[in-house]
Order: structure tokens, then C-alpha cells, then sequence
């Protein structure tokens, strides 16, 4: 218990040196499990039709064999969570390392779908440990100015993963399509960065941050040597105790202090924020997106390598994003996201009901399906994280970002699971005729319900919630 | 010696608070208030207007369940007599999702416990 909060330390500023070499050297580590984050789901990309052609897949059974990775990540966000807290973040990023490989193998020499799904399964649980240990890593072991940057290194690196797989799925592809057991090969890729990923992370320290936790002031102070000038080192660790400490205030809620009704309304609009960021549809594209444009007319050959088109657009999306962030209100840009992807998926469906079969209709679908992917990375895609970690007071902040987090999982594996079997009883038109009823209700949401928080201290939030939601 | 207060969200926190700053009064000790509520108590009226009066508030994991951080309070205060804490009925729902966190008090504090009901 405690009788007011801590105040906050002024650090001298850091100067290059051998620690900077050191810090970009971590960045460029960690950020591997960004990368396998993404490959491992983007893969499925590419893979789905020769993968379909070995097992024998139905609409119903892709979906599950794809969405089983989301679930998967959904509990490994919240084990990764805890075990990171309990044995420490370098620790957990190692045990990823390892499942990511394990996880992988499994997948390539699976015999049948279902223990392809049980690979999955094992596989989705290091991307829900990745998404939840690496920017907690990043961001506890990065100087307080560089922070930011750091963190959305990571995800770039998610997005940059996609884009990979689908790039080499289609090179693979064009040259070995009819090669029935070919998505083996494809998914076997996603063990070389795993190796980089434990190897380098042998050598790489642990959060300074955590060692305080611990209590191991002497660690942490060995450790932040390595990666900041001397003279900041020691400055640092004033800084250090303070986050440490409100780390811990940030998990003091629990179960009990959902009966409180601002508390569970704030939450609730979180997770629905999460829920509504999935109902956009961008993994449909992101995992479907060949099978897509197969449907709106390209030949399979042709499929995968304009799919590639939606990795670059996602990267060139979030870049956007991340550039214009921090320059308009976040309701704005929630409010604008939205009505921009939600006329993209209009403009899609009017494309499948009225163009007529041929090379216009399949390109039409494209540019539309392109556009749609750039303008929600551009949006939405960094925003919903960013509103997440800035609308809850500190003491609700680890409970609440659990159950959004939880949430946005469970609306990415629902939309996963039953894109397949809906796209094919009903046709590409009226599935995104439903993406656009989705996206208007999420507008009418976002307009109603989510508090503006750009510019705005914690303090004057959380005082301001207490009042709205009483 | 002192008497401590568990002071929940709404009536049956009110009602706690006075009847632990009357306790206190007739007992001529100091009193301790634990904030259960992620809320600041409001210092400017009432019992807690008194500057004499101690607030705890909840911080970290140890203290997640309001249950464990009182009776951890007790243990390390080890001078406290009197355990004050407001009490309200739940629906059954209620209880099976948040537990009791009076009844959990009434059975396992190590000291006498005046529970009492908002009117």
C-alpha cells in the first residue's frame, strides 16, 4: 500500500557510443519476434490453396485450421503475460524462440488437418507470447526519448513479416505451385528466423526494468551500463525505480473492482474498440487475401503475386499511420478510419454484385481491397493500440489491457474462422456488405463511446470517466 | 491502539466510515481508513475531514483482493482493536463472482469486527 505517487526523475541525456551499437543490436534481436508474429500468420496467405489440394479442406475446415492459431494466441497472451512477469522478459522471449520452432516443425510435418490445427495451436500460443513480451522488452530496455520509436519498430516489423511471407509464397508458388505438399516448404522459412531469434537473444540482457522488480538493483545497473553512456546509467536508475514501481500500481486491480461501474463501462468500451478493430476484416484480407482475388477473378498464379500487393500496402499503411498519429485527435482519425474502411468495403461488394466476370472486375476488387488494407493500417491498425494503453487510470491498467487484448484475440479468430464458410455460401458482395453494416456500427461506436485522450494528462481522464460513467 | 475501517464503494462504506470514526471516538484512538474503492475518498467533508484520520489506498498485486489487503494490515499494524466494515446483501450472481469480501473479513480477522448496515 501506498500513500501518493512517486515523482518523476530527470535523466541527463544520452550520448552515442559502444552502448548505441549495443541498443540497435537488441532492437534488431527482438524485433525478430515481431517478424515471426507476422510471418507465422501471413503465411497461411499463400499456403492455403496447395495446402487445401494435400489435406483436402473444406470452407468450414480452413477456417478452423487458420483460426485455431488466433485462439492459440489469445492464451498466449496471457501466459506469455505471466510468465514474463514471473521469470523475467529475456526468459520468455527464449521459451518463444523455442516454441516457435517447435511449433513450426510440427505444422510442416503434420499429416492431417487436424493435427496441423493442433500444430497451430501451438504455434499461435509464441505469437500471442511475442505480441505480449517483445514491446514490453523493447520498450523497459530503450532510454525514456526513444522509446515510442522503438516500440513501433516492433510493429513494423509485425506488418514487415506479412509482407515477407507473401513475398516468398509467391515466388515459391510461381515456381513450384503444382507441387501438392509445396506450403510445407513454405511454412519450413519461418524456422530460420527463429534460430536468429534464440541465438541472438543468448547474448542479449535482460529488462533493467524487471531485475528492479526483482529486486536485483545490482543487475539492472550492470545491464543499463551496457546499453546507455556511463554517466546516464546511474542517472537512469532513479527513472527506472519509478517505472518499476508504477508497474506494479498498474496491476493493483482486480476481479473485485469490476462491480465498480466506470471501471467495467471504460473496459467494456476497450474491448469493444479491440472487437471492432478485428470487424474491420483486415485479416480476412491478411489471411484470405489470395484466396480473395482468386474468387474475384485472377488465376491462382497471378493471386498470390497481387496479394503481395496488400503486404506492401499494409507496411506503406502503418508507416502513414505512424507519421500522421500523433497530428490529429485520436477521435478523429477513429471516426475518419473507419468511414474510410467501411467505404472501401462498399465499394468492394458494389464491385462483385455489378461489374461483370472478367479482368476488370478482378482489378477493381484489387485496388479496392488494396486501398482498404492501406487506409486501416494508415488508421486504425496503430491507433486502437495506442488509445488501449492511454485510456485506463494506472491502477486498472494491466487488468483491463488483459481483457482487451483477450477480446480483440477472440475477434480476430472469430472473423478468421468464419470468413471461408460465409464467403462461400454467400460470395465476396454480400460478406462485405456485412463488413459494412460491422463498420457502421463501429462508427456509431466510436462517435457515442470513446473518449478523446490525445493532449489529456491520466489525472484529468480518469477524473473525467468517474464523472461520464457513474 | 487504533481502529481500523474497510471502507467499500457507496452506502455500506458511508455507513462503515461512521460508525468506525463513533468506535473510535468512545474508544479515544486513532483512526486508520483502508480505501477498497480504486477511487479517492472524499477528504473535504465527513469523518475524513479530520486530518488526524489515516488513509491507506490499495498499490500493486498484493493488494488485488481487497480482502487480503485489510487482514494484511491488520497483521502488520499488529495494535489495532476494532475491525469496522459495512455490509449489504448480493444476489447470488453477485456473490459467485465477486465472493464476499465481509464475509471473508467476519471469519478471518484476528480481531473483534463491528459490521454494520446502511439504513
Amino acid at each position: 500500500m501506498s500513500s501518493g505517487p512517486a515523482t518523476s526523475a530527470v535523466s541527463s541525456p544520452d550520448v552515442r557510443g559502444a552502448h548505441s551499437h549495443r541498443l540497435g543490436l537488441i532492437t534488431v534481436i527482438a524485433t525478430f519476434g515481431g517478424l515471426l508474429f507476422g510471418y507465422d500468420t501471413g503465411v497461411i496467405n499463400g499456403a492455403l490453396e496447395p495446402l487445401q489440394r494435400d489435406l483436402g479442406l473444406t470452407a468450414s475446415t480452413e477456417g478452423f485450421v487458420v483460426s485455431i492459431l488466433i485462439v492459440g494466441a489469445a492464451v498466449g497472451a496471457v501466459a506469455g503475460g505471466w510468465l514474463s512477469d514471473r521469470f523475467g522478459r529475456r526468459h520468455n522471449i527464449l521459451l518463444l524462440a523455442i516454441v516457435f520452432m517447435v511449433g513450426t516443425l510440427a505444422c510442416v510435418v503434420a499429416p492431417s488437418w487436424p493435427l496441423l490445427a493442433a500444430a497451430r495451436f501451438v504455434l499461435g500460443l509464441a505469437v500471442g507470447g511475442a505480441s505480449a513480451t517483445v514491446p514490453v522488452y523493447l520498450a523497459e530496455i530503450s532510454p525514456t526519448e526513444r522509446r515510442g520509436g522503438l516500440v513501433t519498430r516492433n510493429e513494423v516489423m509485425i506488418v514487415g513479416g506479412q509482407f515477407a511471407a507473401f513475398v516468398v509464397n509467391a515466388v515459391i508458388y510461381n515456381v513450384w505451385g503444382e507441387v501438392d505438399w509445396i506450403w510445407r516448404v513454405m511454412l519450413l522459412v519461418a524456422v530460420v528466423p527463429a534460430i536468429v531469434l534464440f541465438v541472438g537473444m543468448l547474448r542479449m540482457p535482460e529488462s533493467p526494468r524487471w531485475l528492479v522488480l526483482q529486486g536485483r538493483t545490482d543487475d539492472a545497473l550492470d545491464v543499463l551500463r551496457q546499453v546507455r553512456s556511463p554517466e546516464r546509467a546511474e542517472a537512469e536508475m532513479a527513472e527506472v525505480r519509478r517505472l518499476a514501481e508504477e508497474e506494479t500500481r498498474s496491476r493493483t486491480a482486480g476481479p473485485v473492482d469490476l462491480s465498480v461501474r466506470w471501471i467495467r463501462k471504460l473496459i467494456v468500451i476497450g474491448a469493444a474498440l479491440g472487437v471492432f478493430q478485428q470487424f474491420s476484416g483486415i485479416n480476412a484480407v491478411m489471411y484470405y487475401g489470395t484466396q480473395l482475388l482468386g474468387d474475384a477473378g485472377f488465376s491462382a498464379n497471378a493471386a498470390i503475386v497481387a496479394n503481395t500487393l496488400n503486404g506492401l500496402f499494409s507496411l506503406l499503411g502503418i508507416t502513414c499511420g505512424i507519421l500522421l498519429i500523433n497530428r490529429i485527435n485520436r477521435r478523429t482519425m477513429l471516426i475518419g478510419g473507419f468511414a474510410l474502411t467501411t467505404t472501401m468495403h462498399l465499394l468492394i461488394a458494389l464491385s462483385a454484385l455489378l461489374l461483370p466476370d472478367g479482368t476488370v472486375k478482378a482489378y477493381a476488387i484489387l485496388v479496392f481491397v488494396v486501398l482498404f488494407v492501406f487506409c486501416m493500417q494508415g488508421t486504425l491498425g496503430p491507433l486502437t493500440w495506442l488509445i488501449l494503453s492511454e485510456i485506463f487510470p494506472l491502477r486498472i491498467r494491466s487488468l483491463a489491457i488483459g481483457i482487451c487484448v483477450t477480446a480483440l484475440w477472440l475477434g480476430n479468430a472469430l472473423v478468421s474462422g468464419i470468413f471461408p464458410p460465409v464467403n462461400a455460401a454467400l460470395g465476396i458482395g454480400p460478406t462485405f456488405l456485412v463488413f459494412v453494416a460491422l463498420g457502421l456500427a463501429a462508427i456509431v461506436f466510436s462517435w457515442k463511446a470513446v473518449p478523446e485522450t490525445r493532449g489529456r494528462s491520466l489525472e484529468e481522464l480518469e477524473s473525467e470517466f468517474r464523472r461520464r460513467y457513474s | 491502539m487504533s481502529v481500523l475501517v474497510a471502507v467499500a464503494d457507496g452506502a455500506e462504506g458511508r455507513a462503515a466510515l461512521a460508525a468506525a470514526a463513533a468506535e473510535a471516538a468512545l474508544l479515544g484512538t486513532e483512526l486508520v481508513a483502508v480505501n477498497l474503492t480504486l477511487d479517492p475518498l472524499d477528504r473535504t467533508e465527513g469523518p475524513l475531514a479530520d486530518a488526524g484520520v489515516t488513509v491507506l489506498e490499495r498499490s500493486g498485486p498484493q493488494d488485488r483482493d481487497p480482502a487480503v489487503a485489510v487482514l494484511d494490515e491488520l497483521a502488520q499494524r499488529g495494535d489495532v482493536h476494532r475491525l469496522v466494515i459495512g455490509v449489504r446483501r448480493r444476489s447470488r450472481v453477485g456473490k459467485m463472482l465477486l465472493g464476499s469480501i465481509s464475509q471473508r473479513l467476519l471469519l478471518e480477522s484476528p480481531v473483534p469486527v463491528l459490521a454494520v448496515k446502511p439504513d
